[in-house]
């Protein structure tokens, strides 16, 4: 793997020293205000941007040349699991990792910072702002950093979020829009963009970088931070209550906040410490000005820019060096240009490691590590590398389940009233199902702390975010208010479906002003006494009728609270029943067994990634859920990526992607076509052979197939039955239509276009198929799975895994790539037992590929000798009849 | 009359719950008064941002004060806590004439909202300890209570929080006059 590292400066240093001399200094600190940038900097953008990518796709060319030789010369002509691994290799070799935040972005990591106190005549009050004013409403921002009750304690934090008016907002679009079209006429239409909803790096002053980069690398990556709007400013407040005897009332109250638009924030949090005790010593605009200038002048530039499979990969992984290959090369990279400024020896010197130490690479991956100089002391602070969206400050999930379990488990109380889109599961449904329902569902959410610190309700309000979003949802922390008070009690009532966070109880006895009230001080949910009621929708009404009324496999008992899940029209009686089963037969929606399950992992101490894992599983399997429901119920649904076979860019016909029609995604497309070629040619086919049906575009029935998967119909229809108030719930919400439109963006640049593989890697993991049926979804995954991003895919796809609520019995390490819900490589590694022998041969290819993948290794690590033992002997199997002379298939 | 019921019913039931809003202008002592009550010593107090709320159990009844920051600023913000409010305690920095008229013009905004019709008014004439202190009489004339309050049963209350003096006296007065049936507390 590390083996990329020594030829990088080679083939850099020639012709990119020079050009790209200017991006790795401190960040610049530029003043332009992103709109006047087009004009005057983008030709000089340009320009580098044009060197260093012709310097790069010349060496490109080379490797091609290369990797194409190589394959003449050494490719046995058969479908081979070494020559697999040897593509991706190559086309890793290609790519040139990016930064998230790339040392020349225009792009500040922090854009203000305010001072506010509370003034004894007038209440609250704003005293600095700096760099300048944050516009809007100054005494509401002063409000909001000066929390209710924050007299009684000497130290509070605060977290709100501003959003931008909508002036800018358009200005924003119009920009984005221009620089996209820009960036499209210089690439001459060299890829498909897409354009409904998709943003660029959302960064302004990315510019140069990635026009260069969207030529050098493309992955669908540069697209996929969909934005509804423009990116929230996040702040992070700090107010602190001094006793003072010499002034008048005897106390002085300041706040002073910062305003990012990282998610992060809470990076800054020791530096805000430091900053406002600075602050009551010296009482002007310049102590604001040294905090933001120390800030901005963070370093992050190399951290690695991931995609989305990759974070989730490394958000569902504990391996402390997955994917340290990117920081290895994006150091290398930055070596290559360091050398080339200073003129030194290329690399391979005997100084290229001492630099490389210099540098550092990660101790653990998922962190990056940084420094900010302020009032002489070195602050440490640690970036995460992947970022999901909705998932803003830190805060813990398990202390928020944990705070409604705990009173939920040891005294149940029955919520009253019962609403079918909240108490999916009677009276007794846990409270964690009832939040989730809640905010899946858009009501009004308040979580009430009344004598606790604003941090603590602000915690709860992001962390419910993260809970529901899974990181695949949005548009929740957009509606969020980690604190709020009565002060802006008019303008959050004219929000739908807000997640706010008070301390003031009087809330509490508004029932008018929200749905669903959650007190972090007893751990107790409330429903409100005027919630809406929900509407009786054609799939509510669809499983009430005669013939799609489920039966529940058991007791008399699960059918009827089936049925009273499913209905609208339910008397708290019937809520009353269901409650009596408590878990097992009545336990239609698997929510008891998930809950239980999430418990447990807690209890042993599993970890808070984990637990989000959890529970991003539980709202990916709800979306299926729900896109099988749409079909079911209307016909069709949006909510999924539906498998096209058909369409050309499919892998099943290699010929439309060849590497000069589409040269940005060329290694991978042309690694692909290569051995494709190759192997249509000789493979003799036995039962179903996805290159040779390729050209006639006839798949098997079983590959074609895409969706959820379930054991049997009966199950299916329970399921669906029990999730129907809710899922019917979700449909006119927020996240919805933002869901929609995300997979709608995605579409085009999902990287296994042919099959649904979550859908062919569940049946394998669910249903008992036949031999031939089982060869051919196997085949179907061998033929789709060949460049790093379609194997980043089926490695995400095994995280995902195929139930929520297993492997709860066996505990189980609490990482996505060995046990519990995925079994990691199992249902994969069971192909290479398979009777057939160009199937266990395929499958030992696939495996081979996983195996030299940069992710995949750590699942290789992890799979167990049992499938590494089998695939050594499918392997040397194949080697012995090469060196037999024997070619083809039997 | 009403008293006599409630006390009967305070018998019958063993307490009673009753939920007071504490408002007033800035320093006039609202916070002082309410740690008096709720842990009977004195306390030294700095501005409240926002409010505090206290539950104090007097002579077998529950009441809930709510005590809200009484600056300029915050003072729109009052009528958020009236709804479910059965006793308003409107406490007067006797010692500051100077104000009386602004603290006059804010208790009949608040006295004659709709949601805070039925609610018993109290006001205490605090800070008596301070020489040349307003006399209940002549802060009721300021306040013009005949009028303003003339829909609402009303008392004013000579007090000093510091050392207790009238505070309790006051409870007991609301207490007794609580109209029964409004005692859900809610």
């Amino acid at each position: 793997m590390t083996t990329v590292l020594p030829t990088r400066p080679h083939t850099n240093s020639t012709g990119t020293s020079t050009s790209t001399a200017s991006r790795h200094r401190q960040p610049s600190l530029s003043s332009f205000p992103s709109s006047k940038r087009t004009g005057s900097q983008s030709t000089h953008a340009d320009s580098t941007s044009t060197a260093y990518f012709d310097a790069h796709s010349a060496t490109r060319e080379h490797d091609f040349a290369r990797l194409r030789s190589s394959n003449n010369l050494t490719l046995p002509e058969r479908n081979s699991a070494i020559d697999g691994a040897t593509h991706t290799a190559f086309a890793r070799r290609q790519r040139r990792v990016r930064s998230q935040y790339p040392a020349n972005s225009a792009e500040k990591h922090v854009e203000y910072i305010l001072v506010a106190s509370f003034d004894i005549d007038r209440g609250s009050i704003m005293e600095h702002q700096y760099p300048g004013a944050v516009g809007g409403d100054e005494h509401m921002l002063a409000d909001l950093m000066l929390p209710d009750q924050t007299h009684l304690r000497s130290q509070d934090w605060t977290t709100f979020f501003l959003h931008k008016d909508a002036s800018e907002e358009d200005d924003e679009r119009t920009r984005r829009r221009k620089r996209r079209k820009r960036r499209k006429a210089e690439l001459a239409g060299a890829h498909d963009d897409v354009e409904a909803g998709a943003e660029d790096d959302g960064a302004d002053g990315e510019e140069a970088e990635s026009a260069d980069d969207e030529s050098d690398d493309q992955d669908f990556d540069s697209e996929d931070e969909l934005i509804d709007g423009p990116p929230l400013v996040y702040v992070l407040n700090l107010v602190n209550t001094k006793q003072d005897h010499t002034v008048k009332r005897g106390a002085i109250v300041k706040a002073m906040a910062i305003c990012t638009r990282h998610s992060f924030l809470h990076i800054y949090k020791p530096l805000l410490v430091i900053a406002l005790e600075q602050y009551f010593a010296n009482p002007v605009v310049e102590t604001l000005a040294t905090l933001y200038d120390a800030v901005n002048a963070m370093d992050l530039s190399l951290m690695p820019k991931l995609n989305f499979y990759e974070r989730f990969i490394l958000q569902s992984s504990d391996a402390k060096d997955l994917f340290l290959e990117k920081f290895e090369a994006i150091i290398a990279q930055r070596m290559a240009n360091t050398d080339g400024e200073v003129a030194s020896l290329p690399a391979l010197s005997p100084t290229a490691p001492l630099s490389r130490s210099r540098y550092g690479l990660p101790r653990d991956t998922h962190e990056f590590e940084s420094v900010v100089r302020y009032a002489n002391i070195p602050v440490p602070v640690k970036v995460p590398t992947a970022l999901s969206p909705e998932t803003v400050g830190d805060f813990s999930l398990i202390k928020l389940i944990t705070t409604f379990s705990t009173p939920h488990s040891t005294s149940p109380q029955p919520l009253t009233p019962f609403h079918p889109h909240l108490t999916t599961a009677g009276s007794l449904t846990h409270p964690v199902i009832v939040l989730l329902n809640a905010l899946l569902t858009q009501k009004r959410v308040i979580f009430l702390g009344h004598n606790l610190p604003s941090s603590e309700v602000a915690e709860a309000v992001l962390g419910a975010c993260a809970l529901v979003s899974g990181g695949l949802l949005r548009g929740f922390t957009r509606h969020a208010f980690p604190y709020t008070d009565l002060t802006k009690i008019d303008d959050l009532l004219k929000v739908p479906g807000f997640i706010a966070g008070v301390t003031n109880p009087a809330f509490a006895h508004k029932p008018e002003w929200w749905d669903l009230l959650c007190d972090l001080g007893t751990g107790r949910m409330r429903i409100s006494s005027k919630i809406e009621q929900a509407p009786l929708t054609e799939g509510v009404l669809y499983f009430q009728q005669p013939g799609q009324t489920p039966s529940a496999p058991s007791a008399s008992a699960g059918s009827i609270s089936a049925i009273a899940m499913a209905g609208a029209s339910l008397s708290a009686g019937l809520g009353g029943s269901t409650t009596l089963m408590g878990s097992g037969a009545g336990d239609a929606t698997g929510d008891v067994a998930f809950m239980t399950s999430v418990l447990k992992a807690i209890e042993e101490r599993h970890g808070e990634n984990a637990i989000r894992s959890k529970f991003r599983r539980w709202v990916l399997k709800f979306t299926r859920l729900a896109a099988a429901f749409e079909e079911l119920v209307y016909g069709t649904s949006l909510l999924q990526l539906a498998p096209s076979p058909k369409t050309p860019s499919t892998p099943f016909s290699p010929s439309a992607k060849s590497p000069d029609s589409q040269f940005t995604s060329a290694s991978p497309a042309f690694s692909r076509s290569m051995s494709m070629t190759t192997a249509s040619t000789t493979t003799t086919t036995t039962t179903y052979n996805p290159e040779a049906s390729a050209s006639t575009d006839i798949l098997p029935p079983e590959v074609t197939t895409h969706g959820y998967v379930w054991p049997s119909p009966q199950s299916k229809t329970n399921e669906l039955a029990a999730n129907a108030t809710r899922i019917e719930g979700w449909r006119s919400t927020r996240s919805y239509y933002n869901f929609i439109q995300d997979l709608t963006a995605f579409y085009t640049r999902r990287p296994v276009q042919g099959i649904d593989l979550q859908h062919l890697h569940d049946k394998l993991a669910k249903l008992r198929l036949g031999t031939t049926a089982s060869g051919n979804v196997y085949l179907a995954i061998c033929a789709a799975v060949w460049s790093d991003e379609e194997i980043n895919q089926l490695l995400a796809v095994i995280v995902n895994g195929t139930s929520l609520s297993a492997g709860t019995g066996n505990g189980g390490n609490s990482s996505g790539m060995s046990g519990q819900a995925g079994q990691g490589l199992f249902y994969l590694g069971a192909g290479l037992f398979h009777p057939k022998r160009d199937v266990r041969e395929g499958v030992a290819g696939l495996l081979g590929r996983v195996r030299e993948h940069e992710a995949g290794r750590h699942f290789w690590k992890a799979a167990g000798g049992f499938v590494r033992g089998a695939w050594e002997r499918v392997v040397a199997g194949m080697e012995g009849r090469d060196d037999e002379g024997l070619t083809g298939g039997i | 009359m009403g008293g006599s019921i409630s006390k009967m019913m305070a018998k019958i039931f063993g307490s009673k719950e009753m939920r007071l809003l504490m408002l007033g202008l800035d320093a006039a002592g609202k916070t002082t008064i309410l740690y008096k009550l709720k842990l009977d010593t004195d306390v030294t107090t700095i501005p409240t941002v926002g409010f505090n709320v206290e539950t104090v159990t007097y002579k077998n009844t529950k009441f809930n004060v709510w005590d809200v920051g009484g600056q300029d600023k915050i003072r729109p913000l009052w009528r958020h806590y009236f709804s479910g409010t059965q006793g308003l305690i409107f406490v007067i920095d006797s010692s500051d004439p100077g104000r009386i008229d602004e603290a006059k013009n804010e208790l009949a905004r608040i006295i004659q909202d709709r949601e805070m019709k039925d609610a018993l008014l109290l006001v205490f004439a605090n800070k008596q300890d301070v020489n040349g202190a307003l006399s209940p009489r002549a802060v009721s004339d300021a306040l013009q209570l005949d009028t303003v309050a003339r829909n609402h049963t009303w008392k004013v209350e000579p007090s000093c929080a510091t050392t207790g003096e009238g505070i309790f006296e006051g409870l007991a007065w609301l207490s007794q006059n609580v109209k029964v049936g409004d005692t859900s507390g809610k």
